[in-house]
């Protein structure tokens, strides 16, 4: 997935520097034609559309709520949507709608803040790695590749099972930010191959200016539109990871909720009861692929030899 | 040869760390005295220590002394060490790896051949409505949980036996007939097989899709293919001769690459169809808090991915002729 960006972003930012050189003429700024760019496309607007109302929901559904997603009406077990129960109830009398409003905010939440953590992580070590050359470069990416063997997802989720109450979304963001850098890293690693033989890197370096500083100032960001377009795609996949594990029982469990949760009570009653599993299923579904809208758009938006939506 | 083998030693000592690794991690976070302190009435301590140790998971032995056993165990005998129900390990992973193997060889095989193929068409026909189409198709299928896709399959199968009012579908399970026809049996097994398999077919094939179609633009615009098309080849010969080879070296690497991955969506889809392969042991060894088993899990899906690495090595030099091993 990593990979398709490599190239396209490799030309975008030859362009930019391109761009910051040359042109005198008076020209659009930099942000203003990404986003006139981006708004072109409708698909992208969806997108944005979707994920606010996403985001509102989440907020104020807790608010307008009849029920509480920890309180349940034990006098309609199993309802299905009405007046009373917007969304129905479950067996155990909770209400759908509180229940998918939290679960929706946890997996925003859990979603946005590993994505955001691992591509830090990310961009640090892939930039430092190429960066130093040599023998770290050498030692580094072997280690990459020695933890590229263990799978993840298995670490995640033993992690993830011992921790236990409310605090469960933290470690499992934790935990997803700890294992999910390391092929990403690998990304940026050869994506800073290229940058670190550009002329100002090499003259920063012989003006004796400090490596860290070089890495902060010039390497990462060079990589900015790539680590835009990963953030917002990451956090699908960060969201899809946490439904997986929720849903096995091995992220955020009872008493707190998030949409794997909300399924995997839904499964058992797919028959009897389809809402329980339908609602969360839905939103889930409204925020991946709303996320997915945002970030194609942004990508054609920051590539500049983007053919798909028209000229800027 | 040199080049391989010289390989191979990195490989089986990577293999050997990740798994040290795990073995360390998976000791710090489980906790399998917890399992008999839950248990009412409460064995004596004695009893639980004594079972404890049996299984070489006692925690007030010290970590080195447990890992020193289980790493000779596995080199001299090959024994990948016991549940805490004492049950043997390496027994039962063998038996998962089969039913994991009928479940996902021709899924993947399917979802690679079908994902590229749709790559290539489409970016043969890049932003015409076949690629537009096909495009937000294969988007949407790419952030649809495994869990609400294998769900949705689920909800559709029971309608539609119910709509045709006989069992034309399982939806749990690998088999359930008894007999020694082998028609029958075949016939039984593609009942319960052909819902997964559709399920980790589409997981599969949207993400080579996508992928592929982006490598095939990206060298359909390379030098050598306009210097072909510039000496009058036909678009779609340069495409066939110059451009598609080279841009099958990435996704040969990434097929390598996602073997783990098509191993952890398995997760979720032996868990739904209620299939009895390595996802649902792993699960059922965290729950039980059984260490020596999810490290075997994690060293045999590590080995997996270290073999394909290997292959897709091969594979690459192969294709690609301007890979020299030396």
């Amino acid at each position: 997935m990593a990979d398709i960006e490599l190239a396209v972003t490799a030309a975008a930012a030859a362009e930019v520097v391109a761009d910051e050189q040359g042109t005198t003429l008076r020209r659009t700024g930099r942000l203003a034609l990404i986003a006139r760019r981006f708004v072109r496309r409708r698909s992208a607007v969806v997108g944005v559309v979707m994920l606010l109302l996403l985001v509102v929901f989440a907020f104020v559904g807790p608010m307008i709520a009849r029920w509480g997603y920890d309180e349940p009406d034990f006098l309609a077990l199993a309802q299905p949507p009405g007046a009373e129960h917007w969304f129905g109830t479950t067996t155990g009398g909770s209400d759908v709608f509180a229940l998918v409003a939290r679960g929706l905010g946890r997996s925003l939440l859990i979603g946005i803040l590993s994505s955001l953590a691992t591509t830090v992580v990310a961009a640090l070590i892939g930039t430092t790695i190429a960066f130093f050359e040599g023998w770290v470069e050498r030692v580094g990416m072997w280690i990459l590749d020695m933890l590229l063997v263990v799978p993840s997802f298995l670490l995640i989720a033993m992690i993830t099972r011992s921790a236990s109450g409310t605090g469960g979304w933290l470690i499992l963001t934790l935990a997803l930010t700890a294992f999910g850098w390391i092929g990403y890293a690998r990304v940026l690693r050869t994506l800073t191959l290229q940058l670190r033989e550009l002329d100002y890197v090499h003259a920063a370096r012989y003006m004796g200016v400090g490596s860290f500083t070089i890495i902060r100032r010039h390497l990462v960001p060079n990589l900015g539109s790539v680590l835009i377009i990963q953030t917002v795609l990451g956090v699908v996949g960060a969201v899809n990871s946490e439904t997986a594990l929720s849903f096995l029982g091995l992220g955020v469990k009872a008493p707190d909720t998030s949409l794997g949760t909300i399924l995997q009570a839904g499964q058992s009653v797919v028959l009897t009861s389809p809402w329980v599993l339908l609602a969360p299923s839905l939103f889930l579904v409204a925020l991946t692929f709303s996320m997915q809208l945002i970030g194609d758009g942004l990508r054609d938006a920051i590539d500049p030899y983007s053919r798909s939506g028209g000229k800027a | 040869m040199r080049f391989l083998a010289r390989r191979l030693v990195n490989y089986v000592l990577m293999l050997f760390l990740a798994t040290s690794l795990v073995y360390f991690l998976a000791s710090f976070f489980m906790d399998p005295r917890s399992n008999y302190l839950s248990r009412n009435p409460r064995p004596p301590m004695a009893s639980i220590d004594a079972s404890l140790t049996a299984a070489n998971i006692n925690d007030k032995t010290p970590i080195f002394e447990r890992y020193w056993n289980w790493i000779t165990g596995i080199v001299l005998h090959w024994d990948w060490g016991l549940s805490p129900t004492q049950e043997p390990v390496s027994g039962a992973i063998t038996s998962r790896i089969g039913a994991s193997v009928q479940l996902l060889s021709l899924a993947t095989v399917l979802g690679i051949v079908i994902g590229v193929g749709l790559g290539v068409y489409t970016a043969t026909r890049q932003y015409k409505w076949q690629d537009r189409v096909l495009g937000g198709i294969s988007t949407f299928f790419l952030v649809v949980p495994t869990a609400v896709l294998a769900l949705g399959v689920v909800i559709g199968a029971i309608w539609l036996n119910q709509a045709v009012g006989f069992r034309l579908f399982y939806v749990t399970g690998l088999h359930s007939y008894e007999g020694h026809n082998w028609l029958l049996k075949l016939s039984d097994l593609a009942q319960h097989l052909i819902l997964p398999t559709i399920v980790l077919t589409v997981i599969t094939a949207v993400t080579y899709h996508l992928t592929q179609r982006t490598y095939l633009l990206d060298t359909m615009n390379a030098d050598y293919v306009r210097t072909a098309r510039a000496k009058g080849l036909p678009l779609n010969v340069a495409i066939r001769k110059h451009a598609l080879r080279t841009s099958l070296i990435p996704t040969t690497v990434n097929v390598a690459f996602t073997v783990a991955g098509v191993f952890t969506g398995a997760v979720i889809t032996e868990t739904i169809f209620a299939i009895n392969g390595l996802g649902k042991y792993f699960i059922t060894s965290l729950v039980n808090n059984d260490i020596n088993a999810s490290v075997a899990i994690a060293a045999f899906g590590g080995a997996c991915a270290l073999i394909a690495a290997l292959l897709a090595d091969v594979a690459v030099a192969w294709i690609d002729p301007r890979v020299r091993i030396s």
